[in-house]
């Protein structure tokens, strides 16, 4: 008896984890518009020239999957949104490759690609669903599938194939060294998103000991990831839900420049993916030439504890 | 002239469209729907169930301070007005309506269950509308062609699917977003609806700057409802890209009183972001 009783733990470095990531493959980036996108792992995507990415993105993507598109990574996009609301209505690199035709759009609606990761995380082949019928989305989406009412009804019905990531990445508050992670607000469809692909990769702003998750287990909203990234200020220029807001000079910075690439001005493009993501040799030299004024000034405080 | 702006003029209209017993997501189109429908909870309507943006917070601020309103529909800032919180996909779970399409009979006994579902009213933004109430947010141009490619139908078509009322709303009135016919449909308006038999009615109104449009039942057509104060209908037909049927009235909104201003910007809207045009 020689084998060991420890638990395995599954911290990496970013570099690790974005490693395990290869060309081609389908990834999924949770989040919800403003929040807690993994923008550490984005940023190391972009680093390391993946292509041919299939990019998931979350039920209301923002702009971390432009900032991939714009970067040349995304093959084929999967989201029923891309843009910032108000801030930036439509992703300027998402309009640019989609009008461009450099991107395969699967066409969906929210609850269509929720409807598909959980058919993914479920093991069927597809799931039902209504919405989308009388919209043009079955026109676009080939893969999506009207039928009759099978059980004696007329109404049609979509079949929503599976949908089943390679990997998904999360960003939570809190993860131990097992990959159990902690939202500190809201989960958005990180969860669904998690469940239906077949690797999780956690960002989590603190790593923090197993006795502190099992405080309160019922705050686990990942268990069991792959690979756990430590990363603080890891959703920046994104808002962490409980940690920070959004960094609203750096999106400003970032739509201004991906606009300008829009409009045919790459060099502005080009010298944002330098500044900010090619030039810093890593994380804090990123955040360094964010600057300590800016970080700081970005906390907020908890509105919830548990 | 008036001391109000556009964006309080329809905070103040969506307000007095909620109705105490309303079960009502805000949507994303943010600030003007959260505005709209805190200022409702906090006047005429503290009953009503709401779920404010994404974050899916189901929201009563009825007794609670509000500093500012959120900027985004994701905002950390939402769960100070929260008293449930649900995953995002699982909106999507609680649709149906108890009766079903009972639901919706005028006089329901289904009506005055205290359940948060899904159902009542939605709202809906878009780059086109046209006179059927079809919205689209997917682009303009054709299958496989799309010269413009707009953000995507974002969770539109899925809430039509059995929310009682939705409204179209677009931040401008001009040729090129009220057209004969959308490109593509995102969300299907009342005549679809009715030949695919959702749950839902689709549209109830057509909402700009200038106008409301309501629909004729016969017909399932826009017909011009109401103007905004200071627009004339003739302004409106100019600037339609449909021909603009009239009802029998053509009434003129009725401009934000003192009391619903005094209220809107002293509680819920403190630091005047509806006031920046």
């Amino acid at each position: 008896m020689s084998q060991s009783k420890k638990r395995k733990e599954v911290i990496r470095t970013v570099a690790e984890a974005v490693g395990r990531i290869e060309d081609g493959m389908t990834v999924a980036i949770g989040g919800f518009v403003a929040d807690n996108h993994p923008m550490i792992m984005v940023r190391e995507i972009i680093r390391k020239g993946l292509k041919d990415l299939t990019i998931v993105g979350s039920a209301t993507a923002g702009l971390d999957i432009d900032l991939l598109i714009g970067a040349g990574c995304a093959r084929k996009v999967i989201a029923p949104y891309v843009g910032l609301e108000k801030y930036c209505p439509i992703g300027h690199n998402f309009r640019k490759a989609a009008e461009a035709k450099e991107i395969e759009i699967w066409e969906c609606s929210e609850y269509t690609l929720y409807a598909a990761l959980f058919a993914g995380s479920a093991g069927q082949d597809f799931m039902s669903w209504r919405g989308g019928i009388g919209s043009s989305i079955p026109e676009l989406n080939p893969d999506f599938r009207e039928f009759t009412d099978p059980i004696g009804g007329k109404k049609k019905y979509l079949a929503i194939p599976a949908l089943r990531p390679d990997v998904a990445i999360i960003h939570v508050g809190w993860s131990d060294p097992y990959g159990n992670g902690q939202h500190f607000g809201a989960p958005f469809g990180d969860r669904w998103i998690a469940r239906a692909s077949d690797r999780i990769i956690l960002v989590a702003e603190h790593v923090v000991p197993n006795d502190l998750i099992r405080k309160n287990p019922f705050m686990t909203s990942v268990s069991y990831a792959d690979d756990v990234v430590e990363a603080p200020y890891g959703a920046h220029p994104y808002a962490a839900h409980g940690s920070y807001r959004e960094d609203l000079d750096h999106l400003q910075e970032y739509i201004a420049a991906s606009e300008a690439n829009r409009k045919g001005d790459t060099k502005t493009w080009e010298k944002y993916l330098d500044t900010y993501i090619r030039e810093p040799e890593d994380h804090v030299a990123y955040l360094e030439r964010i600057g300590l004024r800016k970080l700081l000034g970005l906390y907020v405080a908890p509105i919830v504890t548990w | 002239m008036s001391d109000y702006t556009w964006k309080e003029m329809m905070a103040v209209l969506f307000c007095r469209e909620m109705e105490d017993g309303d079960r009502v997501t805000s949507g994303a189109s943010t600030e003007i729907f959260f505005a709209a429908t805190m200022l409702a909870q906090k006047t005429h309507a503290p009953n009503m169930k709401l779920q404010l943006g994404g974050t899916c917070f189901l929201c009563n601020v009825t007794d609670v301070e509000i500093d500012k309103l959120p900027a985004t529909s994701s905002s950390y800032e939402l769960l100070k007005y929260a008293e449930t919180v649900h995953d995002h996909s699982e909106t999507f779970l609680f649709y149906c309506p108890p009766g079903r399409e009972k639901y919706y009979e005028d006089g329901s006994p289904y009506r005055d269950t205290n359940h948060f579902w899904f159902a009542d009213k939605f709202f809906i933004g878009g780059i086109q509308a046209d006179k059927f109430g079809n919205a689209n947010l997917i682009g303009l141009g054709k299958p496989g062609d799309i010269t413009f490619r707009g953000p995507g139908s974002v969770g539109i078509n899925d809430v039509v699917n059995s929310v009682r009322d939705g409204y179209v709303f677009l931040t401008a009135h001009d040729k090129r977003r009220l057209v004969e016919k959308v490109d593509f449909v995102s969300y299907p308006g009342r005549k679809i609806c009715k030949e695919v038999e959702l749950l839902g009615n689709g549209p109830k109104w057509i909402v700009t700057p200038k106008a409301i449009f309501d629909f004729d039942p016969e017909t399932d057509e826009a017909r011009l409802k109401s103007v905004f104060p200071g627009v004339t209908i003739e302004d409106v037909k100019e600037n339609t890209g449909f021909e603009v049927k009239t009802t029998d009235e053509v009434e003129t909104v009725k401009e934000p009183t003192k009391e619903e201003l005094d209220v809107l910007r002293g509680e819920v809207d403190r630091t005047g972001v509806l006031r920046q045009d």
